[in-house]
């Protein structure tokens, strides 16, 4: 005799209306889903934004270091300039060169400025994902960023800290006696 | 203090303003015999043909760090007393105490100046 004979006929009539309303709320869960995923704008972020992104901070990086050597090449020549009557409108000449070299610090602005929107823009959107769908982070890791995190940790490779966060030459030079 | 400004002076840096900045500095300072490598394989290479009165590394270096070559450089034989200053954006005291475990003669922090990396050279090659 199967169970499903010997339950008594108003569960069994109950089963089913309880696996529809299971199946009803996995059906909006999954339209839900699909919404917050069109949300995410994915296809915008990456045929739009991050290259848009890689190539503005790519013209950062040549802007400054065009200007870096723009300005350097201006100081080299006037530390080599002989004295004599015409130094000063040749140190002159030299000190435009590099008045004009830092322009260039207003254009990297604009251009980073829409860089940190558009990860603003990202994080949002991410954010709302996350809450939407109550993310939570497994446990793996892809295995290239894995070797990555670990050679950074093995060679003590930080990087830059923030501001607040440099100890000064003092600190560094107390730290040898 | 008196300087040795005739000796050679090893650059390693694979950024090549900040070599360019630095050996405009030893320039300055009245240093000629100034060489780069762009990383601690290639800092290594040249070491081994040639001897330097002083090391200058950046830290952060693809494929060998600066903290590689030092410790590369402390466990050679003919290389272990070569004088080496690291100058690196790597500030956190556990760079700092590791490089002085490995060895290492002074520590700069970027962005640093003319006078701060003088006087480190003064305290590290000064007869």
């Amino acid at each position: 005799m199967s169970l499903a004979v010997a339950r008594p006929a108003e569960s069994r009539l109950r089963e089913p209306q309880a696996v529809i309303a299971e199946l009803s709320e996995i059906a909006d869960y999954i339209a839900h889903l699909r919404e917050e995923i069109g949300a995410l704008r994915a296809n915008e972020m990456s045929q739009d934004r991050i290259p848009m992104a890689h190539e503005e901070l790519g013209s950062v990086v040549a802007a400054t270091a065009g200007a870096t050597n723009t300005i350097m090449e201006a100081a080299e020549a006037m530390l080599g300039l002989p004295d004599g009557p015409g130094y000063r409108d040749a140190v002159e000449e030299r000190i435009n060169t590099i008045f004009e070299a830092c322009a260039f610090q207003d254009i990297t602005g604009q251009r980073i400025a829409k860089v940190v929107e558009s990860l603003r823009l990202f994080e949002q959107r991410l954010a709302r994902f996350v809450g939407a769908v109550k993310a939570r982070d497994t446990a793996s890791m892809d295995p290239t960023e894995r070797a990555r995190r670990a050679r950074a940790e093995d060679l003590m490779l930080h990087g830059p800290q923030a501001d607040q966060q440099v100890p000064s030459q003092d600190d560094i030079d107390a730290l040898f006696g | 203090m008196a300087l040795d400004l005739s000796m050679p002076i090893l650059v390693v840096d694979d950024y090549q303003t900040m070599v360019r900045i630095i050996r405009n500095l030893l320039k300055q300072l009245g240093f000629e015999e100034v060489d780069d490598a762009s990383d601690g394989t290639e800092a290594l290479a040249r070491l081994k043909d040639r001897k330097y009165g002083l090391v200058i590394s950046d830290w952060n270096m693809e494929p060998m760090t600066g903290y590689e070559l030092l410790r590369h450089v402390r466990a050679d034989e003919n290389l272990r007393t070569t004088p080496f200053i690291m100058v690196t954006a790597e500030s956190k005291t556990e760079n700092v105490i590791a490089a002085k475990k490995a060895g290492v003669n002074n520590y700069i922090v970027k962005p640093f100046n003319a006078a701060t990396l003088k006087s480190k050279i003064e305290a590290v090659c000064g007869s």
